[in-house]
């Protein structure tokens, strides 16, 4: 475990948190009760879950309770760093505002490392960087990898993500039997994504 | 029965944790619009829309909450027909007539209650998910009856027709059927509750001028604790809008809807200097909210 100086956006040098292939920036937080080692234990145990040896810097925004999460990489190689940047609802307790949550943690890290992971594929390099994405775009990719994540075990409330993909591509049975096809697929390109 | 019943000993299993409005308002984040490429976005305006990024899940938070505003205004409800006797509105006591229409109001709840829970069911959530604020309580909580006519039924039934009217439009954009059919089910019930509060309000006040304005008083305490830092409010940076058409329905005067937008910006603004301050505080440069 070491610490080095953050690239962050604070306005205050705030160390960076590093433990083996994973960094957390900030280092320290000051309006929510989170802590770099528990992130950085949960992000090892989703990456070890679903097969990612690459170096993960985490980003979290702290500033907003938001939930959004963008992930991204910076070549398709196994050294290659994957970064995910989260705004600090993705990572709370639902129940008690500003608290880490694990469960939350994980399923959060979980989506945005297996889209990391698709990234890497021939198939998905024509897909536009996460903060271009469509709502559908984004709706389908989570649908598929929240989908994989209940394969690997993880507790996932299949409704939730069936209710944000009816949101986004209407509420028929058309829609659900889409996703019901997302939702059990571990292997599928881009465009299957979009047509599954 | 025990009557006077505080907001600590409402009954609740594990699955639900508590908070109120100063444990809410020491969270010195801010959930401002989304910063994603304006060509992607509608983020000039914070309404609670189905194309923004954040809003299945936004949606599910409000549903909850709205879920549990039900239960309390259920026990609200319930508590004013139980806690006072029928009497001609003084003394500590409250019109026979009234306490039939707090029993059907919490009838009306009950059912609320129910179609809440399947309707949270439905958008992926689970009971107790998210946490309940007892702050709508606190408001039925008065030791006079005409306060929690004020309190309950004209500031936070007041509310639930600018949250009902919100998510009604958000499942009609959405094209969810049972979610715009519902919350317009149960807009209908709370503008009638509401007008139940304005009426009895008069009626039981009509020869005690001091007594009104005291109840007035409070409603705009509660009206502006509910506007919860201007999370509701005209301003295109709140994500509920205030209802004018079915307030005016529920028997608000234009000039008693002008106060609580007026109060509402004031929230917002209050909020914003807050967190500001309580970021700069923290050594953290949040951009301009």
């Amino acid at each position: 475990m070491s610490e080095a100086v953050s690239t962050s956006t604070e306005a205050s040098a705030v160390a960076d948190f590093e433990s083996g292939k994973v960094t957390v920036s900030p280092g320290d937080f000051r309006l929510v009760k989170f802590d770099g080692q528990q992130i950085c234990d949960v992000v090892a145990e989703m990456a070890e879950l679903v097969g990612i040896p690459n170096p993960i810097r985490i980003v979290v925004d702290e500033t907003t309770p938001l939930a959004r999460l963008l992930s991204e990489l910076d070549g398709t190689s196994s050294d290659a760093q994957i970064t995910i940047r989260a705004e600090s609802g993705a990572l709370e307790d639902t129940r008690r505002p500003t608290v880490f949550d694990h469960d939350r943690t994980a399923t959060s890290i979980g989506r945005m490392l297996l889209r990391a992971r698709d990234r890497m594929r021939p198939d998905f390099a024509d897909v536009e960087p996460d903060i271009e994405l469509s709502v559908e775009a984004l709706a389908a990719w989570d649908a598929y990898s929240a989908g994989r994540l209940a394969q690997l075990g993880r507790p996932i409330n299949q409704q939730r993500w069936l209710y944000n993909y009816r949101n986004r591509f209407g509420f028929s049975d058309d829609t659900d039997a889409a996703f019901e096809r997302l939702w059990v697929a571990d292997d599928i390109g881009w465009p299957d994504v979009m047509n599954p | 029965m025990r009557q006077f019943f505080p907001v600590e000993d409402l009954a609740r299993d594990e699955r639900f944790v508590q908070t109120n409005m100063a444990e809410r308002l020491a969270d010195t984040r801010t959930a401002r619009p989304e910063r994603v490429p304006k060509s992607k976005s509608r983020a000039a305006s914070a309404k609670l829309t189905p194309d923004r990024r954040e809003a299945s899940d936004a949606a599910r938070g409000l549903m909850h909450g709205i879920m549990t505003g039900e239960i309390q205004a259920l026990e609200g409800a319930g508590r004013t027909a139980h806690d006072f006797a029928a009497g001609d509105g003084t003394n500590d006591t409250i019109p026979f007539e009234l306490k039939l229409d707090m029993a059907r109001q919490a009838w009306d709840e009950a059912r609320h209650v129910e179609i809440s829970a399947k309707l949270s069911d439905w958008m992926g959530t689970e009971l107790g998910e998210f946490a309940e604020n007892t702050v709508l309580f606190s408001a039925a909580c008065s030791d006079d009856p005409v306060l929690r006519l004020a309190g309950v039924n004209r500031a936070l039934e007041g509310l639930a027709i600018d949250v009902f009217t919100q998510m009604k439009e958000f499942g009609d954009l959405a094209g969810d059927p049972f979610l715009e059919f519902c919350e317009d089910w149960m807009l209908a019930d709370e503008v009638t509750h509401v007008k139940m509060g304005s009426d009895w309000l008069r009626k039981v006040t009509a020869n005690d001028p001091d007594r009104r304005a005291k109840a007035l008083e409070f409603q705009r305490v509660v009206d502006k604790l509910f506007s919860f830092g201007g999370l509701r409010g005209d301003s295109d940076e709140s994500p509920i809008a205030l209802a004018r058409r079915f307030r005016e329905l529920a028997g608000f005067s234009d000039d008693e809807v002008e106060v609580i937008s007026e109060m509402d910006r004031d929230a917002l603004e209050e909020r914003k200097a807050q967190v500001q301050l309580a970021q700069e505080a923290a050594g953290l440069q949040p951009e301009p909210v």
